[in-house]
């Protein structure tokens, strides 16, 4: 025990003390929310495996080549010098205590590594310094709190240099040969002549100077967006494991919800906070956002940032449980304008490094707005009202459901259950003059593949897809309850849908109300049909062809390869990829309800989508969803290139290759 | 304030109308019903007001078999306090279903003022609204773009042919009759869905306000589908040969001018 002693325990427990404070803090603010969220601790191995490869391995963060090595190399620099820095700690206590019982040579590769990391930290920062500040990528926008947090990290690889620079220049310890970059900071050292004594009291010094650092930073670490290093391996932990995922059902049966989706912070949930935590405002999720890259005011990134900013606004009312006093959260920077320019296309959570899920946040607001505020775009209302009334978003008279298969000689389930599959025809398939021909085609092609099959006619009805992303959840469960209700009563077990959205809803999110299928999308039908030797495309077509990712076929569902085979299986076909493809596809500005909703702010994103298209001077833009089939024609027509690019279903692809 | 609002239940304008089996009337089979776009105008119109004197009520009334109920409680949802509901048959024509609302408007205490959809979208006759005031013995304004509401009176901006504006002073009580453009109709939040199928709707017989088929003053025989839309014709030529046939057309098959 020593002077030492006695300085470093109180300094570190004020220092200790007051950064669990503030986690304490963060923590109860945390368990304040009301909103629900599953607690994720199924599936535990795959858990652990996931945050192992993606924490300790960095997977996710090394997705960006070099941005990635940078933090990764600060990482695990971290995690070896941490365990120096809890040497350095015990050794401040008493000063034999250290971890030179692991034997002279682990302890001498520990040295090493740690030697060798809190160089490349160095450098790794400067890099990131050469970055924000140089280079000064879009996404990663202006940060003082990034910028304090790298000066921290260099001061404290600067001091740690320092440090052993005079400690290995006037001790020469036995593993000073395991210090290379530090023994040529000695080398230096020695170089200016200073007494043994002045060297050995200056690596005090700056042994001093690294422990108040690290003393500092842990103290400001709850403050700043460097939290993330607290809360990113949890967030990590409890993530959504698979792609596919349906939207958080309300009870409404239940009488004691009187609020439903949030319109304050609280509304929504502890992992809803966990995932601000976890946020770094690394900028990737607003790069590919479809949103912000046409110029709306939504960025996943900001929103985060800005929900963040609301839950510590409103922290004194929150934690004195005075919940009336609680800000609302829309507010100036969460505007309406920005919880409407979502295309739920999932981008923005794909691309997420830490798992954070954006989009679960916007639709919970969404949800207030409309059921509680009755405040959404006006042309929403007509679509809300087209659904209660006639179960269809577009203004048809439910009775004219079936006309798109005139002459057609389709069966309804009514006239004859007996089928292997029940074909799904959607709203844009019955009702839409464009996407009728490619029902048309699909169902020419279960002919031709001898498919028993069946509709169910004026019995369908919407599934309510564009009501829940558009907020309505009750309107969405009122249809989606009649919906199972039918199906259930014809015994229904397998479905093919050519409309993604009708195959996401059924798929996923029915299973919440008693509807369980076997649900395929018309591309993984028709794929299985080709493999099978049931359909032979064999007219050869001599075009370039380019395939259009559906975000609900792909981000949501991952099937990005089905589509892909259907069409390289036509003969003589040549395809080319788009810029943004499969997981990186960007959306086509229809998802999220925004089929139904006018595009007035910025560049449209169909636009932004077909230029991509136009790109690959191919002739065929295969879609394989209606939306999506709407959208990219309206913007081949709008660039005036209708008579040179044609947009097609895949399965208008196969039926006219097959006889 | 005491303010009502008298609605029409009628056929969603998807409706495909086919013709009951003696062409009396339209069969109602399979018909999805909506509230007469025209009255969600006066509803919005009324909860407005309501919202702007505290300590006021909105009471509906609707005249009409007994599923005219369920757009009543679409109007609660809109926010409503109140709803009355008065019993009458099916081929009841604008007379009667006037005397009937003007009958239970006069078993209120205190009526303020009444609002109504300037016509109602399946007969389009435009006449409930100036009989009921007739019947009740108070002034109507009709197809109403806006008023700015006084103590005593009221000022109506309203629609005239022409494109054309006239405003239009009137005491109350009074009947006002919205023109579409007066407002944005609200679509019905879910605490109000949920709090209007809970409130009670009056109930109310044709025998307790003493109308009776001896009010109906039209026979409804022979309704027919109007004819089906004929292909376009193209006319080809010279454009002085088109004009002159197209001249011709007008005047003797269409005969427009």
């Amino acid at each position: 025990m020593t002077w030492q002693t006695f300085l470093f325990l109180p300094v570190a427990a004020a220092a200790f003390g007051y950064s669990g404070y503030r986690f304490g803090i963060l923590f109860r603010l945390m368990k304040a929310h009301h909103g629900k969220a599953p607690m994720r601790l199924d599936q535990l191995p795959q858990r652990i495996t996931t945050t192992v490869v993606n924490v300790l391995g960095q997977q996710a963060v090394l997705r960006k080549k070099w941005v990635g090595i940078m933090h990764a190399t600060i990482f695990w620099g971290f995690i070896v010098i941490t365990a120096g820095t809890i040497e350095q700690f015990l050794n401040t206590i008493h000063s034999s205590w250290n971890l030179a019982f692991v034997g002279e040579s682990a302890y001498s590769a520990l040295v090493f590594v740690q030697d060798f990391f809190t160089f490349a930290i160095l450098f790794a920062v400067a890099g990131a310094f050469y970055r924000r500040l140089v280079l000064r990528p879009e996404g990663l926008g202006k940060s003082k709190d990034a910028n304090i947090v790298l000066i921290f990290t260099a001061a404290l690889m600067v001091s740690i240099f320092l440090m052993n620079g005079f400690h290995l220049s006037s001790d020469q310890p036995w593993f000073q040969n395991s210090l290379p970059f530090s023994n040529f900071v000695a080398s230096i050292i020695t170089g200016f002549g200073l007494s043994p004594e002045t060297q050995h009291a200056l690596a005090v010094f700056f042994k001093w100077i690294h422990m108040l650092l690290v003393l500092g930073f842990a103290v400001y670490i709850p403050h700043s967006k460097h939290l993330h290093i607290v809360a990113a391996a949890p967030n990590t932990f409890l993530k959504h494991l698979p792609r596919e995922k349906a939207m958080r059902p309300i009870n409404f049966e239940d009488e004691s919800v009187t609020q439903y989706g949030a319109a304050k912070i609280t509304d929504l949930s502890w992992k809803d906070t966990l995932d601000y935590y976890a946020c770094t405002e690394c900028g990737r999720c607003q790069d590919v956002c479809p949103a912000w890259n046409t110029q709306k005011p939504l960025s996943p990134k900001l929103i985060i940032k800005d929900l963040k900013e609301n839950l510590y606004k409103n922290k004194t009312a929150i934690l004195a449980g005075k919940t009336d006093d609680v800000t609302p959260v829309i507010d100036n920077n969460v505007t309406e304008d920005v919880i409407w320019a979502c295309t739920s296309c999932r981008a923005c959570e794909v691309a997420c490094p830490v798992f954070i899920e954006q989009t679960d946040k916007i639709y919970d607001i969404r949800r207030n707005l409309v059921m509680m505020e009755s405040r959404f775009p006006a042309e929403l209302q007509t679509v809300f009202k087209n659904m209660e009334i006639n179960g269809t978003p577009w203004a048809f008279n439910n009775s004219e459901r079936a006309n798109w298969s005139e002459g057609l000689s389709v069966q309804t389930m009514s006239q004859n259950p007996e089928i292997d599959v029940l074909l799904w025809v959607g709203c844009a398939g019955s009702f839409d003059d464009r996407n009728k021909k490619v029902l048309r085609s699909f169902t020419s092609l279960l002919k031709k593949a001898g498919i028993r099959f069946a509709i169910l006619g004026n019995e369908e009805q919407c599934t309510g897809d564009p009501a829940r992303r558009a907020g309505n959840e009750y309107l969405y469960q009122t249809l989606a309850k009649a919906n199972i209700e039918t199906l259930n009563r014809y015994n229904v077990k397998k479905i093919v849908t050519a409309c993604p959205h009708c195959f996401n809803t059924i798929k996923n999110e029915y299973k919440d109300f008693g509807g369980s299928y076997e649900v395929l999308h018309h591309s993984q039908f028709i794929a299985q049909l080709i493999s099978e030797g049931r359909l032979k495309p064999s007219k050869g077509l001599d075009e370039t062809v380019t395939f259009h990712d559906s975000c609900y076929l792909g981000r949501w569902n991952n099937v990005y390869e089905q589509p892909r085979d259907v069409i390289k299986s036509l003969p003589s076909i040549r395809m080319v990829e788009m810029k943004s493809n499969h997981e990186q596809s960007l959306c086509c500005g229809a998802g999220g309800g925004r089929m139904f909703m006018e595009e007035t702010i910025g560049k449209r994103i169909n636009i932004a989508r077909t230029e991509q298209a136009l790109e690959t001077k191919a002739g065929i833009v295969a879609s394989s969803c209606p939306f999506c089939m709407t959208m990219m024609s309206d913007g081949v027509k709008t660039k005036e290139m209708q008579d040179k690019v044609k947009v097609m279903d895949i399965a208008e692809l196969i039926d006219q290759a097959t006889s | 304030m005491n303010i009502y609002v008298c609605i029409k239940q009628v056929p969603d304008t998807e409706t495909k109308i086919k013709l009951n089996s003696d062409n009396s009337g339209i069969d109602t089979a399979g018909i999805k019903w909506i509230m007469s776009p025209y009255d969600e105008f006066a509803i919005e119109e009324a909860l407005r007001l309501r919202d702007k004197n505290p300590g006021s009520t909105v009471t509906v009334l609707s005249a009409g078999p007994a599923r005219v109920v369920e757009t009543i409680r679409t109007a609660l949802a809109m926010g409503a306090d109140n709803g009355i509901h008065i019993e009458t048959p099916e081929s009841a024509d604008n007379n009667r279903a006037a005397k009937a609302l003007a009958g239970a408007l006069k078993k209120e205490p205190k009526v303020d003022i009444v609002f109504t959809g300037k016509e109602a979208i399946d007969d389009g006759a435009a006449q409930v609204g100036q009989l009921t005031a007739e019947y009740v013995g108070i002034p109507h304004v009709t197809v109403v773009l806006a008023v700015e509401y006084g103590a005593t009176s009221l000022k109506c901006k309203r629609e005239i042919e022409g494109g054309a504006f006239e405003m239009v002073e009137t005491p109350l009580p009074a009947l006002i009759a919205a023109q579409k453009g007066m407002n944005e109709p609200r679509y019905a939040s879910l605490p109000n869905i949920m709090k209007a199928k809970k409130k009670e709707v009056k109930a109310l017989k044709e025998s307790d306000i003493g109308t009776s088929d001896a009010d109906q003053k039209i026979r409804y025989k022979n309704f027919q589908l109007p004819p089906a839309k004929q292909a376009g014709k193209k006319i080809a030529g010279d454009p002085a040969t088109q004009a002159k046939e197209l001249a011709r057309l007008l005047h003797e098959e269409a005969k427009v001018i």
